[in-house]
C-alpha cells in the first residue's frame, strides 16, 4: 500500500522532487462520475463490486450514500456525487471498498473504469483556482493524452473524517 | 513493547490474580502449606522473570515479598491478620507497577520503600513488637480471641497435635530463632499440606489442555460464523421448495447451529472471574466499615460471554458495596435485632434459558420503604399523591431512577440507592434486567439478568420509510394494532403530542416515520395500518408507530461506523434472512431523541401505570382453544407464542417435544392438537411457550383467542376458593396445569432414549 500512495503524497507536497522522480509509475483505478474522470490509487482499493445497493440510512449527514454488506461487516459507504453536490443517479452505481488509516468504507460512483499505469511526470498539483473543500478532497491531477484524471485522497474520504470536516 | 514482555505481563496478571484467590482463602486456613506455596511460586515467578528483563524496581518489591512467604513457607511465621494485609498490599503494589509497564513500557519511578519496610517488619515479630508494643500486643490478644474456635494459628512446638486455642502468653517462644525443635514442629505441619494436596488436586493441572487465543481472533470468528447464520438463512429460504434440497439444507441447518455454538462457548468464560474480586473487596470493606461479613459464593462455574462478564463487573462490585455500606448493619445492631452479629452476603450465579441470572443478596436491614417514598416526594421525582397510592414493590422501584442518587441521598437515606440507575443502565446497555426485592429486617436481594451473548439477540423487524428496522424484543413488552378506520378515535392529541390509551393510560406515542424523516410529508394515522409497539427503555415507556411486522428473526448484530452511531438511533446493523440490511433501532436513544423521559408528569404517570399493569397481568390470561375446547393459561407465565410447521415437533418415546432455540422444550397436548393434525405435512401448529419454576414448557393450542381478566370462582357452599378454573368472559374457564406436565428424562436417560428415538424422528 505504500509505494503509490507515498508517490501521490510526495508529489503533492513537493513539485521540485518530480523532475528527479521522473521514472516513477504509478497504477490509478479509473472511476467515472458524470462526465469527470476521476483516479484512485489502487493501493487503497480492497475490492470493487459492481453494481451495488447500498440501504439508506435516515438522518444520516449528506455524503452518505447508505450501507453495504461486505464480507461480514456492515460498510458505510460515501457517495461521491453527494459528497460532490451533484444530482443522484438513477440505476446502478459501482461499489469501491476502501482502505485507510481510519478502516474500511465504501465509496460509490457511477462507473468503474480500467487500471492505467501513469507516469509521475505528468503529475501536477491542485490548481489554486479549486474551491476550498474540492482542494482537501483532490490529491491533484495527472495530464493524459485525451483527458485529466483527476486524483482522490482515499484518507480524505474516510466517513469519519468528512463529517468531522463538516462540523468544523 | 517486545513479545517477551508481553507474556511477561500475562503471566504475572495471571499469576498474581491466583495469588489473590489463595489470599481469602489463607485467612481462613493460615497453616495451609499448599496455599502458601502457590502464593510464593507466583511471587516467586515474577522475581525471576523481572530480573531477567531488567524491571529493576519490580525486583525489589518481589523480592521483598518473597522474603516474607520463604518464612511463612518454612513454617517460620504463620500468617495472622496483619501479614495478611502486607501481602495484599504486596499484591497491590505489584499490580500497579504491571499496570505501569504495560501503558508506558517501562517501571515508573513510584516509590515502594514504605512497602518494602513493611514486608521487612513484617519478617521480624519480636522487633515489630518491640517497636508497636502496644499495637502488636493488643493484635496477638485479639486475634487469639477472635479465632478460639479455628485451627491453630501459630506453631506450637512442644504440643504440636494439639488443636487448642493459644494462650497470649506464648507469643513470645515463637520468634523464629527461639523455635527449639524445628523438624518436629516441621513434620505435622508437611503432614498436613500432603493432605491438603491431597484434597484439592494442583491448580493448573489444566493447562496442557489448554491455549491461549487472542480475543480479536475469536471476535473475527464470532463475525464468520454470523456471515453463516445469514447465508444459512438465506439457503434455507431459497431452497425450501425443493425437495431434493431438504436434507442437505437441514444438515447445513443442524452444522451451522453447533459451530454458532461452539464458537460461542470459546468467548465463556466462567463468572468466577469476576466473583474472585468480590472477597477482597468484601474483606477490605467490611474492615473500613466495621462490619462482619460472611461471604457465600455460588454457581462460580456459571458462563457467560467474556464482553458481557466485563460489562457486569462495575455494576456488580457496586451492588456488593451497597449491600455491605447500607445494607448489612453492625454487628451490634444486629445482636440487638437479635440476628447473627456476622451478616452473610450472598453471591449466586446461575443459568435459566438463554440468560444468566445474578444475584446479590443480603441478610441486613432490607430497604426503608417510607424514607424512599419520602425522598422520592422530596426530590419531585412523584407528587405525594400518587406516593401514597404505590404499593412497597412499586416504591422499591424508585430507588433506579435517576435523581434518586446523589451524594445527599447517601446520607440522608439509610436505604440504598446510591447509583443504582447506574446499574441498571449499565446492565440495560448490554440487553439485561435488574431486579430488586427487599423486605424490612431481612435483606435484599439484587438480581441481575444477563443474556448468554451479545452478538446474536431476538428481534422483531418493523416496517417504517419502506425500509426494515429491528426491534429488540429486549424491551418490548406488547403489540397493539390500529387498523385505519378506528386510529383517528384510538390516537388522540394533546396540541402535537399523540397519545394512545393502552387499558385506561396514556401511553405518549413516536412515530418511527416522522422521526426519521422530520421534514418530508407522511400519511395520515387514518390511511394506513399503525401498530404500536410499547417500549419501556430504562423505564421510559412510550409507543413506536411503525407501519409494518414482519417475523421476528435472531439477528447478528454488526457495528456501526462512528458516523453512523453519532445519529444516535441506532445501535448497530444486521443482515435480514432476504439478504437485506436493516438498522437496529436504540429504544433508549429514541425515547431521549423523541423527548420521553421519567421526568415529566406523564411519563412518571406512565411509568406507574406499567407498575399497576404488572400487577394486574398476575390476573389476566391468555385465552386458547385446543381442538375445540376452551383453556386458560396465566399470562404472567408465557414468554411467547410460537407458530409452527408440524414437522418440528419430534417425539422423545412417545413424548412430544420442540427443539426451541436451541434447547428442548416439552410440548404438552392434552387437548390433542397434535392427534387431530397428523399426517399432515403442512399443518401450522401454535405452541405456547410458558415459564414453570426454572423450566420452560410449550403448550400445543389450535387458536390463540383473547387477553382477558380472570375472576375468582366459589364453590356453593363452602365459600372455598376453586383451584384449577377461573371465571373468564363469563364462562367457567379451566386454567392448564403447567406444573402437570412432566419434566423431561434428566442426563444420561435422556440421551439414550435420543439415540433411539433418532430414527423415528426423521
Amino acid at each position: 500500500m505504500s509505494t503509490a500512495a507515498a508517490a501521490v503524497t510526495a508529489s503533492a507536497g513537493a513539485i521540485g522532487k518530480d523532475k528527479s522522480a521522473a521514472a516513477t509509475m504509478v497504477e490509478v483505478c479509473t472511476v467515472r462520475l458524470g462526465s469527470t474522470t476521476f483516479g484512485v490509487p489502487i493501493t487503497h482499493i480492497l475490492e470493487i463490486v459492481g453494481s451495488a445497493r447500498p440501504q439508506p440510512v435516515p438522518l444520516a449527514p449528506v455524503f452518505v450514500g447508505g450501507l453495504v454488506h461486505y464480507r461480514g461487516d456492515v460498510l458505510t459507504t460515501v457517495s461521491l456525487r453527494q459528497l460532490l453536490d451533484m444530482p443522484p443517479k438513477e440505476g446502478r452505481q459501482d461499489l469501491l471498498v476502501l482502505e485507510c488509516a481510519g478502516g474500511i468504507f465504501g465509496l460509490l460512483v457511477d462507473l468503474v473504469g480500467e487500471v492505467l499505469t501513469v507516469p509521475s511526470s505528468d503529475y501536477e498539483p491542485n490548481p489554486s483556482t479549486l474551491d476550498e473543500r474540492r482542494r482537501a478532497l483532490f490529491a491533484g491531477t495527472y495530464k493524459l493524452k485525451e483527458n485529466l484524471l483527476v486524483m482522490l485522497d482515499p484518507e480524505q474520504l474516510d466517513p469519519m473524517r468528512l463529517s468531522a470536516a463538516r462540523a468544523a | 513493547m517486545d513479545e517477551l514482555t508481553r507474556e511477561f505481563l500475562i503471566e504475572s496478571q495471571e499469576g498474581l490474580d491466583r495469588m489473590e484467590r489463595c489470599m481469602t482463602d489463607l485467612e481462613e486456613r493460615p497453616q495451609d502449606a499448599e496455599l502458601i506455596g502457590d502464593i510464593f511460586r507466583s511471587v516467586h515467578t515474577i522475581k525471576g522473570t523481572t530480573g531477567f528483563l531488567g524491571f529493576k524496581r519490580l525486583e525489589k518489591l518481589a523480592h521483598a515479598g518473597e522474603n516474607l512467604l520463604g518464612l511463612l513457607r518454612e513454617n517460620k511465621l504463620t500468617a495472622n491478620r496483619e501479614i495478611i494485609t502486607g501481602l495484599l498490599q504486596l499484591l497491590d503494589g505489584l499490580r500497579s507497577i504491571l499496570k505501569t509497564i504495560e501503558a508506558e513500557d517501562a517501571e515508573g519511578t513510584g516509590d515502594d520503600e514504605v512497602l518494602i519496610g513493611r514486608l521487612e517488619e513484617l519478617q521480624l515479630p519480636a522487633q515489630a513488637a518491640a517497636k508497636h508494643p502496644a499495637h502488636a500486643k493488643a493484635g496477638a490478644t485479639a486475634h487469639a480471641g477472635a479465632r478460639a474456635a479455628a485451627p491453630p494459628t501459630e506453631i506450637k512446638p512442644t504440643q504440636p497435635a494439639a488443636p487448642a486455642p493459644e494462650p497470649p502468653e506464648l507469643p513470645a517462644a515463637l520468634v523464629p530463632s527461639a523455635e527449639p525443635e524445628p523438624a518436629a514442629a516441621k513434620a505435622p505441619a508437611e503432614a498436613e499440606g500432603e493432605a491438603v494436596r491431597q484434597r484439592t488436586p494442583i491448580a493448573g493441572s489444566a493447562a496442557e489442555s489448554t491455549l491461549r487465543v487472542d480475543v480479536t481472533l475469536l471476535n473475527r470468528m464470532m463475525n464468520l460464523v454470523g456471515e453463516l447464520v445469514l447465508t444459512r438463512n438465506q439457503v434455507l429460504q431459497a431452497t425450501s421448495a425443493d425437495p431434493n434440497m431438504t436434507m442437505l439444507s437441514r444438515r447445513l441447518d443442524m452444522v451451522t447451529a453447533d459451530l454458532r455454538e461452539s464458537v460461542m462457548k470459546a468467548r465463556m468464560q466462567p463468572v468466577s472471574n469476576i466473583f474472585s474480586k468480590m472477597p477482597r473487596i468484601v474483606r477490605d470493606l467490611s474492615q473500613s466499615l466495621g462490619r462482619r461479613v460472611r461471604l457465600q459464593v455460588e454457581g462460580q462455574d456459571t458462563e457467560l460471554d467474556k464482553s458481557l462478564l466485563e460489562a457486569i463487573k462495575d455494576p456488580l462490585t457496586h451492588a456488593v458495596r451497597n449491600s455491605l455500606d447500607h445494607g448489612i448493619e453492625s454487628p451490634e445492631v444486629r445482636q440487638a435485632a437479635g440476628k447473627n452479629p456476622e451478616g452473610t452476603l450472598k453471591l449466586r450465579a446461575a443459568q435459566e434459558g438463554s440468560h444468566v441470572i445474578i444475584e446479590v443478596s443480603d441478610d441486613g436491614a432490607g430497604i426503608a420503604v417510607e424514607k424512599v417514598r419520602q425522598k422520592a416526594i422530596e426530590r419531585g421525582l412523584i407528587t405525594a399523591e400518587r406516593a401514597a397510592h404505590l404499593a412497597e414493590r412499586e416504591l422499591l422501584q424508585l430507588i433506579f431512577l435517576p435523581g434518586f442518587s446523589t451524594a445527599a441521598a447517601v446520607t440522608n437515606v439509610s436505604g440504598r440507592g446510591v447509583g443504582m440507575d447506574v446499574v441498571r443502565t449499565n446492565v440495560e446497555k448490554i440487553g439485561g434486567k435488574v431486579e430488586i426485592d427487599s423486605r424490612s429486617g431481612k435483606g435484599t436481594t439484587l438480581r441481575l439478568r444477563i443474556p448468554l451473548t451479545l452478538a446474536i439477540i431476538p428481534a422483531l423487524i418493523v416496517r417504517s420509510i419502506n425500509q426494515s428496522f429491528a426491534l429488540p424484543q429486549g424491551a418490548l413488552s406488547e403489540l397493539v394494532h390500529i387498523p385505519p378506520e378506528e386510529a383517528a378515535g384510538a390516537i388522540e392529541w394533546i396540541e402535537n403530542a399523540p397519545l394512545y390509551r393502552l387499558r385506561g393510560q396514556l401511553l405518549p406515542l413516536v412515530f418511527l416515520d416522522r422521526l426519521l424523516m422530520p421534514n418530508t410529508e407522511h400519511k395520515m394515522t387514518t390511511e394506513r395500518d399503525n401498530f404500536i409497539a410499547v417500549l419501556d427503555p430504562d423505564g421510559r415507556r412510550f409507543g413506536l408507530v411503525v407501519d409494518g411486522l414482519a417475523d421476528p428473526e435472531e439477528i447478528v448484530v454488526k457495528p456501526l461506523s462512528a458516523v453512523l452511531k453519532g445519529i444516535g438511533l441506532f445501535s448497530g446493523a444486521t443482515v435480514l434472512g432476504n439478504a437485506d440490511l436493516a438498522l437496529i433501532l436504540d429504544p433508549g436513544s429514541i425515547a431521549m431523541k423523541a423527548g420521553v423521559s421519567m421526568r415529566e408528569e406523564e411519563v412518571a404517570l406512565g411509568a406507574e401505570s406499567e407498575l399497576e399493569a404488572d400487577a394486574i397481568k398476575s390476573l389476566e390470561y391468555l385465552l386458547v382453544e385446543a381442538a375445540g375446547r376452551q383453556a386458560a393459561v396465566p399470562l404472567t407465565e408465557v414468554l411467547r407464542i410460537e407458530q409452527i410447521p408440524l414437522s418440528r415437533i419430534e417425539y422423545i418415546g412417545y413424548r412430544p417435544v420442540l427443539n426451541f432455540e436451541g434447547q428442548l422444550l416439552p410440548v404438552e397436548d392434552s387437548g390433542g392438537v397434535l392427534a387431530a393434525v397428523e399426517g399432515n405435512p403442512n399443518a401450522q401448529i401454535i405452541v405456547v411457550v410458558c415459564r414453570e419454576g426454572n423450566r420452560h414448557v410449550g403448550i400445543a393450542v389450535s387458536h390463540v383467542l383473547d387477553v382477558a381478566a380472570g375472576g375468582d370462582l366459589f364453590e356453593a357452599g363452602t365459600t372455598q376458593r376453586t383451584g384449577g378454573v377461573t371465571l373468564l368472559k363469563n364462562r367457567v374457564t379451566g386454567v392448564v396445569d403447567l406444573g402437570g406436565v412432566a419434566p423431561l428424562p434428566a442426563t444420561e436417560t435422556a440421551q439414550t432414549e435420543w439415540s433411539q428415538s433418532a430414527g423415528s424422528v426423521a
